[in-house]
């Protein structure tokens, strides 16, 4: 089984890019404000998760193994 | 009247800060009669305005059918018509859903990670442009640093061949006629795009025969993929030109400039200049923006702060005085480079975020990072400086300094 993720959205930078909702659609929505919250950190594949990470023009994303704490992104 | 109506005084081109900073304290969304345009000031508003993408199309060019302002040549309406053409071609004048999937094509080339690839380059290249002035004692900080910087970096994404880069500056020049408001600026530019089209599309036939990892290719597997067409592939090729260039252009220089202007914050930037660069960076973005405002067309009637905007009405959101609000930034005409957090919009906001935001983040963590390192201080050579008549952009004319 796919491990468990903790997966934040820093509201101190995001931009509202939503380029997240593209990469990891189940995972991340827009809110009232337009800025991106992880509502189902379960939602897609860990690759997708962090492929939607990788690709916030802010690193606004944070990702960790929700077991260990271990930092996975950035 | 609150304030005269004419956006391009001297008065106004020297001092963006005072006149929208007037507007955005009292009446903050604001109807230009002159130019017959919406004219936005605080930071909320333009969060706001620029997270509702469906609201305010970015396609300006394409939904536009007015005339240019400020007024040009009659005679010269046809060259705009093929303005206009060129410019409705860019991605970023593009609205969802075709906008997301051309940002798509782009979106990797320019992520955090992929540009920290980068770095290397910039600051080597950074390092030979210092090496050049170094002994001199003074430099022209627009001609020397930050004109040949993000020329050298583009230059290579597109991989321009090195004979060829001082023929590409010259283009890029007249292209920056785009947001000035000389009367006949339609011939320099078109000449500009003309000549962009014509020097990249050889180059585009090539990479789509043999794909490389250049900026060029990525764009041409777009037209693979059916995204783009081949114009648009040109055209978005030169918009990497232009868009990578001003903007770098002005924030290196005006950086430089209010660090001059604040020899306090200097002396804190050489304490420590790699770990001050970042903020400090950021800081340089927020205080003297790169970019002063950028349009929408109203896509349906809105109402802001209890004034209709009417579909098809012209709105253009300033951040000059968005990164001056003080209702979101503490003391905010202080330059204080260890400011955070420090949200401001110099790159925009929402789905049109700067697509280059990390490059210039780079090139100015670099070049800030590294005057610091090498170089004293500095004193301006003379105290009068001149901008360029732009509403788009906040352009030095030139920027001469000398060091002991």
């Amino acid at each position: 089984m796919a491990r468990q993720l903790r997966v934040r959205v820093d509201h101190l930078l995001c931009v509202g890019n939503a380029m997240c909702e593209t990469f990891a659609p189940n995972v991340f929505r827009l809110n009232d404000d337009r800025q991106s919250e992880a509502v189902n950190p379960a939602g897609d594949s860990e690759e997708k998760i962090l492929e939607a990470a990788e690709n916030c023009p802010m690193s606004a994303i944070i990702v960790e193994d929700a077991e260990t704490g271990e930092q996975l992104f950035p | 009247m609150l304030v005269q109506n004419d956006m391009f005084t001297p008065e106004v081109i020297a001092d963006p800060y005072a006149y929208y900073g007037r507007l955005r304290d009292h009446d903050p969304v604001h109807w230009n009669e002159k130019y017959q345009l919406w004219v936005v000031t605080r930071h909320d508003d333009l969060v706001w305005l620029t997270r509702h993408h469906e609201l305010f199309s970015s396609a300006v060019f394409k939904n536009d059918p007015r005339p240019p302002y400020p007024a040009i040549d009659e005679s010269d309406f046809g060259l705009y018509e093929y303005v206009r053409n060129y410019q409705g071609d860019q991605f970023i004048q593009h609205d969802r859903p075709e906008h997301l999937e051309m940002r798509k094509v782009v979106h990797g080339y320019f992520t955090p990670k992929s540009l920290e690839e980068w770095r290397p380059f910039v600051r080597n290249a950074v390092k030979h442009l210092l090496d050049e002035v170094e002994e001199k004692g003074r430099m022209d900080v627009m001609r020397d640093l930050a004109t040949p910087l993000p020329v050298l970096v583009i230059a290579e994404m597109m991989g321009v061949p090195e004979p060829d880069r001082p023929y590409i500056r010259q283009l890029a020049e007249k292209l920056l006629y785009i947001g000035r408001s000389e009367h006949d600026r339609m011939k320099p530019l078109t000449e500009g795009m003309k000549g962009m089209i014509e020097y990249v599309s050889p180059l585009v036939d090539e990479r789509i025969a043999n794909p490389g990892d250049d900026f060029i290719s990525v764009l041409a597997s777009g037209e693979k993929q059916g995204v783009f067409t081949r114009h648009e592939v040109l055209v978005n090729t030169s918009l990497l030109l232009l868009a990578g260039h001003e903007t770098t252009i002005n924030l290196l220089c005006n950086g430089t400039l209010a660090f001059l202007q604040h020899p306090d914050q200097w002396a804190k930037l050489k304490q420590d200049p790699a770990g001050a660069a970042k903020l400090a960076t950021e800081e340089c973005l927020r205080y003297d923006s790169p970019v002063k405002s950028i349009q929408r067309i109203a896509t349906q009637d809105v109402e802001v702060r209890g004034k209709t905007l009417k579909k098809d009405d012209r709105v253009r959101w300033f951040i000059s005085s968005a990164n001056r609000d003080p209702d979101k930034f503490e003391k905010p005409d202080t330059f204080d480079i260890a400011r955070w957090p420090n949200q401001h919009v110099a790159f925009g906001s929402g789905v049109h975020h700067c697509l280059g935001a990390t490059l210039a983040r780079v090139e100015g963590q670099e070049v800030f990072k590294s005057l610091a390192e090498r170089f004293p201080g500095f004193q301006l050579d003379n105290e009068a400086l001149e901008y360029q008549p732009s509403i788009t952009f906040r352009s030095l004319k030139s920027l001469p300094i000398h060091w002991q």
